[in-house]
């Protein structure tokens, strides 16, 4: 019965920020297939492991967890299935540039080592606090905070980097 | 620096959102919602410990005892049936695996029947052996996920015709489908290829052909699906479907039609699954040596 409870809660919580987690795990995978992909096995991992899901008010960060631990697996399972020819990256990069207002900053971010990358990313672009990203990330606070601290640290330096090369 | 973060906002945000997003997330949630459901108390008791490996062998020995029950029953012959041999169960805290073996009974052809229980037993046991393998290895660098799940359906099964399915889906992350099918031909005992029911390899362009008519026309007729077919957007000529494989996944329905079979991701894009096409028998008219398996 408690179970019945526990699932409503999460379904909600799924609906309710299914946009979130798909920009989340696509800023891991960088196409729509896969982003796709990872939003559905999280969710059936997620609905499917319900029991281990301890604290119900803690559903949000739990779900979150689960795309992150799940985006985690795929790049590495990836990584040893297929590596990307020459080919592959151009016809995947090709449409993205575009987009891109400053290139170089979005490559800023994603040129930062995945610890400081993800707590710029859901501190910053999904709003959470400190503690929220804390319980996502499965880290003391302290620990985050640190290395949101460093993060900031290490977007500056590259920031300022970019230009006084080229004044150079 | 405040500029730059809300510039890297803008960009997270700006990703666009996917129409298929509201598809595969009622989806994901109704099947899992069905799958919940379908658990027994004992599985989910099983669950609840967790981190204890549980690792157990279900032999079940039903062959001959179901051989000699049936034999014993007046008027009914010999019934060609299809048993869970083995069943391998891995229930860890980030790690699970269910394996069931099929194994046919009752064929008279026995060297036939030893030869698809002996394929069964072996490719099983070689994806329990990858399973414990990738375990050791994940442990070692850490900590992941990793799920197998195997198993059988008896897709069609009638007074001519018995074709098993077999699937593996394997998750890790993002999963995989992997499915084989095996048909056999009841009364004389004989397990159909593909290439065989046709005269020449025509068939191979006949039954092309029209699965790239299916793909674009489902493809109209609901804009959430989507195949790599040439003419679709986005598709790269590498991997657009051409042609089927002289060998091509198949199976015969009940209503005696083919249907060809693809693997998650061979034609579609991984929210698609696996991919069935039932061919019409017209179609393949003119290539068919007989009408026995094909109607």
């Amino acid at each position: 019965m408690l179970n019945r409870k526990t699932e409503k809660l999460l379904t909600r919580c799924i609906r309710e920020h299914k946009e979130n987690v798909y920009r989340l795990a696509y800023s891991y995978v960088k196409n729509k297939e896969d982003a796709l992909d990872i939003v559905q096995d999280s969710i059936y991992k997620a609905m499917t492991n319900i029991e281990l899901l301890k604290n119900p008010e803690a559903v949000k960060s739990w779900f979150y967890r689960i795309v992150v631990n799940t985006a985690l697996d795929f790049l590495r399972r990836n990584k040893k299935v297929h590596p990307m020819d020459h080919e592959m990256i151009e016809a995947h990069s090709a449409g993205a540039e575009d987009v891109y207002t400053d290139i170089d900053l979005k490559r800023t971010l994603d040129a930062l080592p995945e610890k400081y990358r993800i707590v710029i990313v859901l501190r910053y672009f999904e709003d959470m606090k400190i503690d929220e990203v804390a319980a996502v990330l499965d880290e003391n606070v302290n620990t985050i905070k640190t290395r949101l601290y460093q993060a900031l640290q290490l977007l500056r330096v590259k920031m300022d980097d970019g230009p006084s090369k080229e004044i150079k | 620096m405040d500029n730059k973060m809300e510039q890297l906002r803008k960009d997270y945000t700006d990703v666009p959102i996917p129409e298929e997003l509201d598809m595969i997330v009622d989806g994901a949630i109704s099947q899992s919602l069905k799958a919940n459901r379908k658990r027994s108390p004992k599985y989910r008791w099983i669950a609840g410990v967790g981190a204890a490996a549980l690792i157990f062998l279900v032999t079940i020995n039903a062959s001959t005892t179901v051989a000699n029950a049936l034999s014993t029953i007046p008027g009914v012959g010999k019934i060609i049936k299809v048993l869970t041999l083995k069943e391998y169960v891995v229930e860890e805290n980030n790690y699970n695996a269910n394996i069931k073996v099929p194994a046919i009974t009752q064929l008279d052809n026995k060297e036939l029947e030893l030869g698809l229980n002996e394929k069964y037993m072996k490719e099983n046991k070689a994806l329990y052996d990858k399973f414990q393998a990738e375990i050791n290895d994940l442990k070692k660098m850490g900590d992941g996920h990793l799920g197998v799940d195997a198993g059988y359906e008896i897709k069609t099964d009638n007074d001519d015709i018995l074709s098993i399915e077999r699937y593996v889906v394997e998750s890790a992350g993002s999963s995989s489908e992997e499915l084989k099918f095996d048909t056999i031909d009841k009364r004389n005992q004989l397990l159909i290829t593909l290439p065989m029911l046709f005269k020449d390899d025509h068939y191979i362009d006949l039954i092309s052909a029209n699965i790239q008519e299916q793909m674009k026309a489902q493809m109209k007729a609901d804009p959430n699906k989507f195949y790599w077919v040439s003419g679709a957007a986005d598709v790269l000529p590498t991997d657009e479907f051409k042609a089927i494989k002289k060998d091509q996944s198949f199976y015969i329905n009940n209503d005696g039609k083919l249907v060809i079979v693809f693997n998650k991701y061979d034609v579609a894009p991984g929210y698609m699954g696996a991919a069935e096409f039932v061919i019409p028998s017209d179609v393949l008219k003119g290539d068919l040596v007989s009408h026995k398996y094909i109607k």
